[in-house]
């Protein structure tokens, strides 16, 4: 297979990210995640397999949680598209960030962005959650520095938060 | 000698902060994006690399053609090993002063074999990754296979293929030990048990993958590398001979790593070969390591085959240990601890807690064609205990005698105590934890439930692992965990800024065990601030003064040492220019809440503010004597540090799936004092969740022809949140008589031990069937053949 000329093909993608719409270039093969990393600069989202499996680069397409490793930038013209960047009021932590600050839910803070994206889905979805459905939804979600327990008591938290319970 | 063991720094009589569940941070910048890791550096006109690596286990050279990938436009430059060889010197690596170890000479890029699948052949640098990747596949290597050297044991034998031509019979270490007289024991004993356990090959895999960038400024002849390590100051010394450039010239950046787990605490080739790129090319260049090169290629950790033998009596009291350890190593020495980093503490954790003057051990380290072997977490701890544990459990079967209480019997006594490897235990709680571990698990309890559910034909099962450890590495407990010539120390800079604001400058790195919180908590107490007025930064060399990093289990207790020394110097400078301003005797000035109070005094007061001031800029106003700087930069280096614990694992074994299910993990863990339970609390529950992964999901595995079986996460297995259990945690504190604060290190004990105990618990709820557990990851297919065999040998009529 020969290397063809990649610069011939390259196209303009126009999205909405956090809100704002946004514009770059991009290959037919570039992922959506190095296009919102090094095109657009949002290196919140990180990257951890480049194969689906280790959810470091979960982020929201349409108010979807997607791996943005797996997806093609040029399938996400004109999607909505939320990152962690979009997540805080200002200064003002959203109260799943607050959770996860308050119940130890992050070490080396790698994992993190798309962890807690992916339990903003869940608690969208799922307001109130058990320990086991809290476990079954992150579980496409890797981190290897927590065991789990502070994520798992920062969800709870976080719902408690959401509710205004706490 | 310098002061080392001399306790020099003090915390304030009551700490506001040392102790408190305070919560972190550094949270904030990793909680909403803003967190630097090494991928996120972006400098204009840098270039990408990528290296072209090779597919088979073990093949030479013959001819290599890059120009076709030298001619894609957007490619800056295709460099093979020989091309490297120009600029940059190769590592040796060896154990200094060291007998039985032959070092090994090795360059950035091989250029006569390839010693493994993942030995890098070439790189190129290119506009972007994509286009350095489409370069890779366009450069033509003519190979010629070689025979495979795949079995460690037969790779040791003679005739056996040579991964190293010049390493005659592949071995980089033959090491004996031998304390006491252990063949007379053996001779004298009621029983000899022994064993083989073959532990699995396991990988760190931190969840980002080894990063660097490299900037190399050729009107200064300086170099700025960015990367993703553990001991930032180590990586530039130890390219200093590499790169041939003057350590001043070099610097390293470390800001966010996304785990480490000790992997990240070896200095790579790769960290030498980006530096020469940038140079050779004349622009900054990046290199992001993909999760194959990281599964193939970076360093794989623990696969120990350990040969254990026990001597005891009829009553379970041991009398000797004696070992042999095969340390699997793979075709390269990682820079600089080497593959003896696993086999070597292995052995010298062999007697461990239990009380045994008789110990004799023997350490192979054979090369093979695979991933070189290197640090991760609870180095040689987790293969050597899992194979003595699991022995002890089996020979507390044979005798008929619990095997916690057969734990008892041979455990050592609180007291500071000299094991019969050399090392210096400076007391603990060995008994009480394994007590206190029995007491939380209900063990009573767990027995009558277990024989509930067999009579239902359920099998539970519990396992226990109680361990001393080493932490808190300075130049004593590296020597004694082998690296007999290494001085190993930290330093730290305190000072109090003019604003009355304090600044921490420390050697170690934070990538996730809280240490800018932590320091800052030390700190503050030291000094009588708040902890928000303490900025704690770490992981720069041209700022931070020299370190050996964070691994070990030991930056809170060498990093709080530092800071409470530094930190005790400005405040006694502090409490003289109170002394002097107010006319009373520094030793009645008291801090607290970021002013000083004259003991009994109420009116006579000042700020920290204050204070600066008149050191700074108060001219006539300080002691005559006394600089103006409120500074103080200290190192520390404490003598050996030995906290102790005890880990229990329950579990269920589904006889038809062969799936363990783990119910619950307790830790009981007494490391001295605690600067903050819940990042303590953190860092034991990650370690317990590592293990999980160890004892029975993750395998680097090889075929026969050293092909790796296991090149993505769809085949290396993470434990997610629905394989890791519930834990419990409980601690004891004694404070150590040994370091600053009396704190004790922690971190790693968790992965040392919980394999053992899991091991435990299943072969436990298997005992009915007689089966013997020899090697990890537990994973369905092993169970159902464990059990398989044993129904074969039962049905069978003894024949051997």
């Amino acid at each position: 297979m020969s290397a063809a000329q990649p610069s011939d093909a390259k196209r303009l993608v126009t999205l909405t990210v956090n809100g704002l719409e946004r514009s770059g270039v991009a290959e037919p093969r570039t992922l959506l995640v190095d296009f919102l990393r090094h095109e657009l600069g949002l290196t919140g989202t990180h990257v951890g397999c480049e194969h689906g499996v280790c959810g470091a680069c979960t982020v929201r397409m349409d108010g979807e949680p997607i791996r943005a490793c797996i997806v093609l930038a040029v399938q996400a013209q004109g999607a909505s598209i939320e990152t962690i960047e979009g997540l805080a009021d200002g200064e003002a932590l959203h109260p799943i960030q607050q959770a996860f600050r308050e119940a130890h839910g992050l070490q080396c803070g790698f994992c993190t962005p798309g962890m807690v994206l992916a339990v903003q889905s869940l608690l969208e979805e799922n307001a109130d959650p058990s320990e086991q459905e809290i476990r079954e939804y992150l579980s496409g979600n890797v981190c290897r520095c927590t065991g789990y327990v502070g994520i798992v008591a920062a969800v709870q938290r976080a719902a408690r938060k959401l509710a205004g319970a706490e | 000698m310098p002061d080392r063991p001399e306790i020099t720094g003090t915390l304030l009589q009551k700490p506001q902060y040392v102790g408190t569940r305070i919560l972190r941070t550094e949270d904030p910048r990793f909680l909403t994006g803003r967190a630097r890791y090494t991928d996120d550096v972006r400098l204009p006109g840098m270039l990408e690399a990528a290296f072209l690596r090779s597919p088979h286990a073990h093949a030479r050279i013959a001819s290599i053609d890059v120009s076709a990938a030298q001619a894609l436009p957007g490619v800056h430059g295709v460099f093979t090993g020989r091309d490297l060889a120009a600029v940059l010197a190769p590592f040796v690596s060896t154990v200094a002063g060291r007998g039985g170890v032959r070092p090994l000479t090795q360059h950035a890029i091989p250029f006569d074999k390839a010693r493994h699948v993942g030995d890098p052949v070439a790189v190129v640098v290119a506009d972007s990754r994509y286009l350095a990747e489409d370069a890779c596949d366009a450069i033509a290597v003519e190979w010629e296979a070689l025979p495979a050297v795949v079995d460690p044991e037969a790779a040791l034998a003679p005739g056996a293929p040579l991964v190293h031509d010049d390493v005659p019979d592949n071995n980089f270490a033959h090491i004996e030990f031998a304390s006491g007289d252990v063949e007379r024991r053996f001779a004298e004993a009621d029983r000899v048990f022994s064993k083989r356990f073959h532990h699995g090959r396991l990988s760190p895999a931190p969840l980002e993958t080894r990063a660097v960038v490299a900037d190399f400024d050729r009107s200064t002849g300086a170099v700025t590398i960015w990367t993703s390590s553990q001991t930032p100051h180590l990586v530039r010394s130890l390219l200093v001979p590499v790169l041939g450039i003057p350590e001043s010239r070099i610097r390293v950046i470390a800001d966010a790593v996304g785990g480490g787990f000790g992997l990240k605490c070896q200095v790579f080739k790769e960290e030498a070969v980006i530096p020469a790129l940038s140079k050779l090319v004349g622009r900054p260049v990046k290199w992001i390591e993909d999760r194959r090169e990281h599964l193939a290629a970076s360093v794989h950790a623990k696969e120990v085959i350990s040969y254990l033998d026990i001597a005891c009596t009829r009553e379970g009291r041991f009398l000797a240990f004696r070992a042999r350890y095969v340390g699997v190593n793979g075709a390269y020495q990682a820079h600089p601890w080497t593959a003896l980093v696993d086999p070597m503490t292995t052995a010298a954790a062999l007697p461990n807690l239990y009380d045994v003057r008789d110990v004799a051990y023997q350490i192979d380290c054979p090369y093979t064609n695979r991933c070189m072997t290197g640090a991760y977490r609870g180095v040689g701890r987790t293969p050597g205990t899992t194979a003595r544990e699991s022995l002890i459990d089996d020979i507390a079967r044979e005798l008929a005698i619990d095997p916690v209480e057969l734990r008892l019997r041979n455990c050592i006594g609180d007291a500071p105590s000299v094991s019969a490897t050399g090392a210096r235990y400076d007391g603990g709680t060995y008994r009480a934890c394994i007590e206190k571990a029995r007491a939380a698990c209900d063990y009573d309890g767990f027995r009558a439930r277990q024989a509930a559910a067999r009579a239902a034909g359920r099998h539970l099962g519990i396992g226990f692992s109680p361990y001393v450890e080493p932490t808190a590495w300075g130049s004593d407990m590296a020597k004694v965990q082998g690296y007999v010539a290494s001085e190993i120390f930290d330093a730290a800079q305190v000072t109090v800024e003019p604003d009355g604001s304090v600044s921490v400058s420390a050697g170690l790195h934070n990538h996730g065990q809280g240490l800018e919180t932590t320091l800052a908590q030390v700190a503050a107490d030291t000094l009588g601030v708040r902890i928000e007025d303490v900025r704690v930064s770490m992981g720069d060399t041209a700022v931070a003064p020299y370190g050996f990093g964070t691994h070990s289990s030991r930056a809170a207790v060498i990093g709080g040492g530092t800071v409470m020394r530094a930190g005790t110097e400005v405040r006694r400078k502090m409490a003289r220019i109170v002394g002097h301003l107010l006319e009373v005797s520094p030793e009645d000035v008291e801090f607290r809440d970021g002013a000083a109070q004259v003991r009994g005094v109420p009116g006579k007061r000042m700020t920290i503010a204050e204070i600066a001031a008149v050191a700074y800029f108060g001219g006539a106003r300080r002691p005559p004597d006394m600089e103006p700087a409120l500074t103080s930069t200290r190192s520390f280096d404490p003598h050996e540090v030995w906290p102790n614990g005890c880990v229990v694992a329950a579990v269920e074994v589904d006889v038809e799936t062969g799936g363990v299910r783990i119910e619950k993990l307790w830790s009981v863990e007494d490391c001295g004092v605690l600067i903050n339970p819940m990042i303590v609390e953190g860092q034991t529950a990650g370690a317990l969740a590592q293990a999980v992964g160890g004892a029975l999901l993750e395998e680097l595995a090889y075929d026969e022809n050293g092909q790796l079986l296991a090149g993505t996460l769809v085949d290396y297995l993470y434990p997610s949140s629905t394989e890791v259990p519930p834990m419990e945690f409980l601690h004891v504190e004694t404070p150590s008589p040994v370091t600053e604060g009396g704190m004790k290190g922690m971190g790693e004990g968790g992965l040392s031990v919980t394999g053992a105990a899991i091991v435990n618990a299943v072969a436990d709820a298997l005992a009915p069937f007689g089966i013997t557990i020899t090697r990890t990851p537990l994973s369905p297919t092993t169970i159902l053949a464990l059990l398989r065999e044993a129904r074969e040998r039962r049905a069978a009529p003894t024949a051997a």
